[in-house]
């Protein structure tokens, strides 16, 4: 499964959508019988304490993974919510600094995940919690601590404060000093904010590289930090500060809760890789771009329609004025201070231009978005896309010819650039600008994304170069498009050996994971494996409660080792194959065997080969193996005693 | 030596050349517009690096501005480049690929040429020394994949003294999906695949590659005509069990000496028995020739019947490379095989990319071991030094002939281990029922080991070998190429 659906899926189950899963009545999980683990099933609350707690302390590092299945069990087990919340802060006061930061995201997770109840049961002492672990830990984390309080502003499934107003403004004072109110705003408060819509833009950037509004908006936001780093005064921090809330927190008011995740970064991308969000986890690759420019525009909405004040900068006007040409952006007022003036500077730089794709007001915009993709057309404008490439190499009149080639003009900047407007920042790679390319991007950047995701996890383990593929798998290997483009089948693996090698592995740990019930009464019978003879073992499986023989499959009431026998229909299928080639007269015999080992159709055409070889005589030796290798029965005796395979095996699979 | 960096605007359709000088590096920064090196689009804004006595050139179609930074021994812009010759081939290549598609998906045939060739493009690249073969094939190949339609061409070097993703001593094929990168001549054609996770599949390519053993092919032209075929016959049941690879096309890059020679004798036959080999191995149905009058001339005549030969002209900017050069170059290959690349960022550039990679991930680390001299078996194809089977007084037969294995005692004092480097090849056919004689011959490589220390009193010998692996009942075969770190 790729990387992608799973992040989307935690992204939006932490970022509820209309359909918001509330938590089951508590009776139901008492019918879960059959519910997978881990619904290991309590009964009373002291050993669900005692679980959760020990659950907890595997809990070290930013898992998510674990998050996932602390959240899990914590939405199953609603009713017994202040046990959860006792364990969870038990165990963040108990921690040491650098462990605290996953703990807070399980709190974050749980909160959201399962507003109710749990937000209001951990509302009493998540300030006093944030605020003293705030002071323990380091810089980096803060920041990500503080990243984390603005998902709360509008964390609750109605887009109000996760945790209510008094306690988010409680810890926003704690940790930035100040108050809302008054007229102290620090400037690490206001930097930090700006951090944060910062990088939602450059996630959304990323996710849509040749946005231009985005890049712009980038800029706007880096320029307004340089500017508030370098210092401005109160009265315009305070300016800044209603900006970019304004600008935030109209992504998420009631009124558009049909999609009240609009600007807010995935949680997944800050959860699972906080060392490096530069990819973002994306549901979809138009939307984006499309709820950035909506977001830009409700919120200009928000301003004109409710402007208490002449507000002298007016950022999301100033923003929205690179998206939008509709008609209300004449109202931004003219900015006096001389922030604002390098506002206009920029404009007239054209580091912001008025052009851009013209959204009109957000009602289209928004009918724009949400209208989704009928499923059959990508496919048929990726058709019509490299029919129109076809058709237009095939309308250039070029032959083969020495004066052809030489004299004429190419039109490769057409083909080359021209055609594929949209390049990769990483790598330089094209896509054209179309329903095809876009998708091609997208799954180039994934492989950006893994790429890098990979990298950074063997930091500082070594590299090799490695073996290359066996014959075999370099002549059947259709698969080793690794780049990121085109075809559909989701993660690709870096190289062929490594993927014959992972699928190995797995085929291997499925069949060993398969299992057969000991009938009841059989418990000491020892059975053995018609195939390898040996004794099969028999275990006790806690979850189920039944004895079970392990690496067992049952075939024809016979119990065999699940490895062993799909070892003997793979020989038997490449038997087939073997005899099947046979009679359309081409000897494929004999399979050298590779590094990978795996079972595949033979191959090595020893006469074919040997007839290139110059002498005679090999040729002729060739020839006399190959009529001996052409009895089928004298192949069958000859493979199964060169697989080393005893005796029974054959009789087993007559049987 | 200066350090700062320098600013170069080129025109549309000019090129920046540069020659590094052993040691040296330079990076190179697109500032503006839309640069390629040798067919691979470079990406705004960042450093690339380039090393090793790299010569390469940074051509731009549209005009840009390009930043360098370090020390180039020879630098300059040219205005002449046959690049739009190139890129008219391209095209014509693609409306061959276009009407293999068509033809592969059943399709009508709508075009206004009926009669055209249904053939994907099969090329066959031939020149002299320094004619810019390995360059024109690696532009084709990138210009291919740069079309945005998924195609995955086959690019096949039979080459020895190249080595292309292996080792000097090597051919081999690879299916490219990306562009090649360059950045030195250790790797002019991207990079075998290794542990490191790669954002350029070109760095990760899955060679299929034989063992030759010398660099020059007229030490045993026999089984170099041998390998060749094997690999052809394999490229062809890739292509028939994957539409995508055949419609794609391939492309061979040769040796030199395929080019040139005396007209007459001896060895006039042993390369057009060679090119007869490359062309009938794969197919070949289109012949460049590159800047050389008389040999179109000839491959017109033997060939101009049955597919088209063509005649393109050589860049201005080749240069001249002589022996000391290439050796160099060996080192480097085999060095890279083994350790990676490590290229010295100029002062002043701090995160550069090398050849499309962060620097740290093409550090690779091999590994030594210690093994007993009867854990790996050692073959030499052919008798050490072999005169031609012509300079042999008439009448008089060879002891040893050029296809026989000859194993190896490493407990000789002449076996000539010391150094060498060895091909390690995938294993014998497990049924003994399918053996024969010179299966060795027609096996592939796996990877190369090069022995580093010899202990004839313990019958123990020192292996470096790219990873780690076992050798214990393996085969390994020896060349002529020797390697010191």
């Amino acid at each position: 499964m790729s990387i992608y659906p799973q992040a989307h899926s935690y992204g939006q189950a932490a970022y509820p959508a209309p359909g918001y899963p509330q938590p089951g009545p508590p009776t139901y999980s008492y019918q879960q019988s059959t519910a997978p683990p881990p619904s290991t099933y309590y009964v009373d609350p002291h050993s669900f304490r005692r679980d959760y707690a020990a659950r907890l302390a595997q809990l070290t590092i930013n898992s998510r993974p674990i998050i996932q299945s602390l959240s899990m069990v914590a939405q199953e087990y609603s009713r017994w919510a202040e046990i959860v919340v006792q364990c969870l802060e038990a165990h963040i006061r108990r921690v040491p600094p650098y462990m605290k930061l996953p703990s807070f995201y399980l709190l974050d997770a749980i909160s959201k995940n399962v507003y109710d109840p749990y937000a209001r049961h951990f509302a009493p002492f998540v300030v006093p919690l944030f605020l003293e672990t705030y002071q323990q830990v380091d810089q980096t984390t803060r920041s990500k601590m503080e990243e984390m309080l603005l998902t709360w502003r509008t964390g609750a499934p109605s887009g109000k404060e996760l945790f209510g107003f008094i306690t988010q403004i409680a810890i926003e004072r704690g940790v930035w000093g100040g108050d809302r109110g008054a007229a102290d705003i620090s400037k690490a408060q206001v930097l930090s904010e700006l951090e944060f819509t910062l990088s939602q833009k450059e996630r959304a950037l990323q996710a849509n590289t040749w946005d231009h509004e985005a890049r712009k908006h980038v800029e706007v936001l880096q320029q307004l930090r340089s500017l508030v780093e370098a210092g401005v005064s109160q009265d315009e921090l305070r300016q800044i500060l209603s900006q970019l809330r304004s600008l935030s927190q109209s992504t998420a008011p009631p009124t558009t809760s049909s999609q009240p995740q609009v600007s807010y970064p995935q949680p997944s991308s800050t959860y699972q890789y906080p060392s490096q969000p530069v990819y973002p986890a994306r549901t979809s690759f138009v939307p984006p771009a499309v709820q950035h420019s909506e977001s830009i525009n409700s919120s200009y909405h928000y301003q004109s329609t409710d402007q208490p004040k002449s507000e002298p900068l007016d950022l999301s006007a100033l923003l929205s004025t690179s998206v939008s040409s509709g008609p209300s952006t004449s109202t931004s007022a003219a900015p006096p201070s001389n922030i604002a003036g390098l506002f206009s500077a920029l404009l007239k730089a054209g580091i912001v231009s008025a052009t851009g794709t013209p959204v009109g007001d957000s009602s289209s915009a928004k009918a724009e978005g949400s209208t989704p993709q009928p499923s059959d057309e990508p496919s048929e404008n990726e058709r019509e896309a490299s029919r129109s490439y076809r058709r237009a190499i095939l309308a250039e009149t070029i032959k083969l010819t020495n004066a052809d080639i030489t004299k004429k003009r190419p039109a490769i900047v057409r083909f080359m650039y021209e055609r594929l407007s949209v390049q990769c920042k990483q790598c330089g790679v094209r896509f054209s600008d179309d329903v095809m390319g876009r998708k091609d991007m997208e799954s180039h950047l994934d492989m950006h994304f893994r790429q890098n995701r990979k990298a950074n996890q063997n930091l500082g383990r070594g590299h090799s170069r490695s073996w290359f593929v066996a014959l075999e798998d370099w002549v059947h290997d259709t698969s080793t498009d690794y780049k990121g483009k085109g075809r559909a089948d989701g993660v690709r693996p870096l190289n062929a050996k490594a993927s014959a090698l992972a699928e190995a592995a797995n085929r291997e740990a499925e069949l060993r994971a398969q299992f057969v019930i000991v009938p009841p009464g059989d418990e000491a019978k020892t059975i053995s494996c018609p195939i390898c003879k040996e004794i099969l073992k028999s275990e006790f499986l806690e979850d189920d409660e039944e004895w079970v023989w392990k690496n067992a499959v049952k075939k024809d009431d016979r119990i065999f080792h699940a490895t062993c026998h799909s070892e003997a229909l793979t020989s038997v299928q490449s038997l087939a194959v073997r005899l099947r080639n046979e009679t359309t007269g081409r000897s494929r015999s004999g399979t050298p065997e590779g590094i990978s080992s795996r079972a595949s159709p033979p191959k090595e055409t020893a006469s074919l080969r040997t007839s290139l070889s110059p002498t005679a005589e090999s040729k002729r030796a060739a020839l006399k193996r190959k009529a001996e290798n052409d009895d089928p029965s004298f192949h069958m005796t000859a493979t199964f005693d060169n697989d080393g395979t005893p005796p029974m095996k054959r009789l087993a699979l007559e049987a | 030596m200066q350090n700062d960096s320098k600013e170069w605007v080129l025109d549309a359709e000019t090129e920046y050349r540069f020659e590094l000088d052993p040691g040296a590096s330079l990076a190179i920064k697109l500032v503006h517009g839309q640069a390629e090196v040798f067919g691979a689009e470079l990406a705004e804004g960042k450093s690339y690096l380039f090393g090793s006595e790299c010569k390469a050139a940074i051509f731009t179609w549209q005009g840009c501005t390009l930043q360098i930074t370090g020390h180039a021994s020879t630098e300059y812009v040219s205005d002449e480049t046959p690049m739009a010759a190139y890129a008219n081939l391209h095209i014509a290549f693609e409306q061959m690929r276009v009407r293999a598609l068509r033809v592969a998906h059943g399709s009508p045939n709508s075009d206004d040429d009926p009669n055209a060739n249904a053939e994907p493009p099969r090329v066959l690249v031939l020149g002299p020394d320094n004619s810019g073969k390995t360059t024109i094939c690696k532009i084709l190949i990138n210009y291919t994949v740069r079309a945005g339609q998924n195609w995955s061409p086959i690019l096949i070097n039979v080459d020895p003294s190249e080595g292309g993703w292996a080792v000097p001593g090597a051919i081999a094929a690879a299916s490219v999906q990306s562009p090649l990168p360059t950045a030195s001549p250790a790797n002019p054609l991207g990079s075998a695949a290794t542990s490191a996770p790669t954002a350029l599949s070109s760095n990760a390519l899955v060679p299929l590659s034989y063992w030759y053993g010398h660099a020059d092919i007229k030490r045993n032209p026999l089984l170099l005509d041998r390998l060749i075929r094997n690999l052809g016959e394999n490229v062809r049941d890739k292509c028939d069990g994957d539409p995508e690879a055949y419609t794609s096309g391939l492309i061979v890059d040769t040796p030199s000496s395929f080019a040139s020679g005396p007209t007459s004798g001896a060895s006039t036959d042993s390369r057009h028995t060679l090119i007869k080999a490359c062309v009938e191995a794969f197919k070949i149905n289109v012949i460049l020739v590159v800047g050389h009058e008389k040999l179109n001339v000839e491959m017109q005549r033997l060939y101009g019947s049955r597919l088209t030969v063509l005649k393109i002209p050589k860049s201005g900017g080749v240069v001249e490379l002589d022996l000391p050069y290439r050796q160099r170059v060996h080192k480097y290959q085999l060095h890279t095989y083994m350790y990676g690349q490590k290229i010295e960022q100029p002062p002043g550039i701090s995160s550069a990319i090398l050849g499309g990679e962060a620097v740290t991930d093409v550090v690779l680390s091999p590994s030594s071991s210690i093994i007993n001299f009867n854990d790996l078996t050692i073959y030499r194809i052919g008798a050490e030094s072999m005169a031609p089977s012509s300079a042999l007084p008439i009448g008089a037969a060879r002891t040893v002939s050029e296809m026989q294995p000859v194993l190896i005692d490493p407990a000789s004092s002449g076996s000539g281990l010391l150094n060498a480097v060895l091909a390690f090849i995938a294993p014998f056919n497990p049924d003994e029922t399918e053996r024969y004689d010179e299966e060795i011959l027609d096996l592939n490589v796996i990877g190369f080991l090069v022995i580093t220390n010899i202990d004839i009193p313990n019958r123990k010998m020192t292996i470096l070998s790219p990873n780690q692996g076992s050798f214990v009942g393996k085969t390994a075969i020896i060349g002529s190429f020797e390697w010191e770190e």
